[in-house]
């Protein structure tokens, strides 16, 4: 039998009143790159330091290729590499002083430590800037060094903390294409990220987490299919997102009353967004082609111009959007 | 090149139920690498140590001429012979709260959550930043005993007295970093126990023998004084240099230092892996 890489079951963990982790239960197969999505605050960063064995649980079993948490700290530490919010990098030091010193540290032996650095400086294109002060780095070049950095012990499970945050197009592009890589070579990776797109095009696995509890967990399409919600897709004639908005919003409580004969469909000022750059209305319909007529009519009631109007699938964004909305609204009754 | 990042971790314990806790052997080893990373940044900035060399020299010359004439003679020796090595001690106490200040400032960053997810000793990096430090007390022992020789004061057991001082200022001043990491620890907030930290330092100077005997300070200080380890310090240098018996300052001394160094060290460890 083969332990996953990561069986986590009932995790609890609080900072004084705050409730980080309620109950998460993950499992993560060896050689799979799981994504663990949420909004800030959900409790992604607190359950990758359970994992890395920065924090300890309050309850609830943790291990990470069967290697307890909690009981074998340094066992676990041994075949994992973190990636962290902050770069892990010392700054006075040059790019190969970081990578050797970090896999010294692991364990290499010098010999060892110095062949591997200058193999990952090759590979994360950094063989040039080797020689230079990790404070000189950009941020893309930082990001790759303390990820090279990360790889120095060869671990079996990578955990990645919003590794892409803060990083431009150009940057995360490259460290993606850095991942997918080490995902193909076989590593089991998790990484926590508020980029959905992100999780949608690379993860195997997609756990939603909010306000401490995994609520829901499947393949990107499964998550996407399971909301089982589609969405009005408005393009606007004209520039004013904030009057369409208004139309739609003001007449929330009325449309529900007044045009209840008329099959009107009910919706949240949460399922709406707008956005003012690509002058996009999108609208969780949770009442389907229902929610597309009442936003039809209460759009013309308005007088607002539409170039566009759609119903579709929603994108990872929007499912996650409509999952977390549940959760909120349940929370609050259980209150 | 892509299987070098397939899991090549070592056979699997499974069963294994016990931690694989590192050896003394991994806390040496670990320890001088981080050591070593403290001095290859300070090799990178010398300029970190103008102000540490400087301020022995300051103190000792302003402290000297301002109360050199106070008194001409202490248990029978010149009242110079007697505070430099008061003075001396003053130094490594305000030198100490660079050690707890370095370690609270890195626990909170991105290298020491990498640090504590390594499978290195926890202690390494409390101990590895109190390697790098001695450097830093040796470098100022040194300064003090040239500087101390030009304002008057001598060794008069040679070379060994000379090496026994110096000795006595890292170990004293190694152990007062490690009581000062743990309180900085406590504080927490770096910019509270850089301001924090050097508060205690003031009365345990000045309650001491550093700079008059016990006997004639105020009566209240005096109980105080005697117990101190600055008291206890400053009578170890005073026997090297005059040569006088070693025995019971060494051991009064040497039970301090036990005590500033082993039980804040422990508790210094364990609040550096909670600060993660």
């Amino acid at each position: 039998m083969t332990n996953p890489a990561i069986a986590a079951a009932g995790v609890v963990k609080s900072f004084g009143s705050v409730r980080a982790l309620r109950g998460v239960d993950l499992t993560v197969p060896a050689g799979r790159m799981a994504a663990l999505l949420g909004p800030n605050g959900a409790g992604k960063t607190t359950l990758v330091r359970i994992l890395a064995t920065l924090l300890r649980p309050d309850a609830g079993t943790v291990t990470v290729l069967g290697r307890d948490v909690t009981a074998r700290p340094y066992a676990v530490r041994a075949v994992i590499g973190l990636t962290g919010q902050y770069a892990g990098l010392d700054e006075a030091l040059t790019g190969t002083g970081n990578l050797v010193l970090i896999g010294r540290l692991a364990g290499l032996g010098r010999r060892e430590a110095g062949r591997r650095a200058a193999e990952l400086a090759e590979r994360f294109g950094l063989a040039d800037a080797a020689g230079r002060k990790a404070g000189t780095y950009s941020g893309g070049m930082r990001r790759r060094l303390d990820l090279a950095a990360s790889l120095m012990n060869r671990p079996a499970l990578l955990i990645l903390d919003e590794p892409t945050t803060g990083l431009d197009p150009g940057s995360r592009a490259e460290l993606w294409a850095a991942l997918r890589e080490l995902r193909d070579a076989g590593t089991t990776m998790l990484l926590t990220t508020q980029y959905l797109e992100e999780a949608d095009r690379f993860a195997d696995q997609v756990h939603v987490l909010d306000h401490g509890e995994v609520i829901a967990a499947g393949t990107a399409s499964q998550l996407k299919a399971r909301t089982g919600t589609q969405v009005v897709d408005v393009l606007l004639a004209g520039p004013d997102t904030a009057a369409a908005r208004a139309s739609l919003t003001s007449h929330l409580g009325a449309a529900h009353l007044g045009a209840a004969h008329l099959g009107s469909a009910h919706f949240d000022p949460a399922d709406l967004n707008a956005d003012e750059a690509s002058r996009r209305l999108t609208i969780l319909a949770r009442d389907g082609l229902a929610t597309l007529l009442t936003v039809a009519r209460l759009l013309r009631a308005g007088g607002i111009e539409v170039a566009d109007i759609a119903l579709r699938q929603p994108s990872l964004d929007e499912a996650f959007l409509a999952l977390t909305a549940g959760t909120t609204m349940t929370g609050a009754k259980a209150r | 090149m892509t299987q070098a990042t397939t899991a090549g971790t070592g056979p699997a314990r499974a069963g294994e139920r016990r931690d694989e806790r590192p050896g003394l052997c991994r806390l040496a080893r670990d320890s001088l690498l981080i050591a070593g990373r403290y001095q290859r940044v300070l090799r990178g900035s010398p300029g970190r140590l103008i102000y540490p060399l400087l301020q022995p020299v300051l103190i000792l010359v302003l402290f000297v001429s301002v109360m050199q004439n106070l008194t001409s003679s202490v248990a029978g020796g010149s009242y110079r012979q007697f505070l430099i090595p008061g003075i001396m001690i003053q130094n490594v106490v305000l030198t100490a709260p660079v050690t707890g200040l370095a370690i609270v400032r890195d626990a909170g960053t991105g290298l020491a959550d990498r640090f504590r997810s390594l499978p290195m000793p926890r202690s390494a990096a409390l101990i590895g930043r109190s390697v790098s430090d001695t450097v830093v007390f040796l470098a100022q022992a040194l300064v003090m005993i040239g500087v101390g020789y030009l304002l008057g004061f001598r060794v008069h057991t040679g070379l060994a007295g000379a090496a026994g001082i110096a000795l006595v200022a890292v170990a004293f001043g190694t152990a007062l970093g490690i009581t000062c990491a743990w309180l900085a620890l406590l504080i927490r907030d770096v910019e509270t126990a850089e301001r924090a930290l050097f508060f205690p330092f003031i009365p345990l100077a000045f309650v001491s023998s550093a700079y008059a005997p016990a006997g004639r300070l105020a009566g209240w200080m005096q109980p105080v004084a005697r117990v101190n380890p600055v008291s206890a310090a400053a009578a170890v240098l005073r026997a090297l240099a005059d040569g006088g018996p070693l025995a019971v300052p060494v051991l009064h001394l040497a039970a301090w230092i036990a005590v500033l160094a082993v039980v804040p060290g422990v508790l210094a460890v364990r609040r550096w892996q909670a600060a993660a």
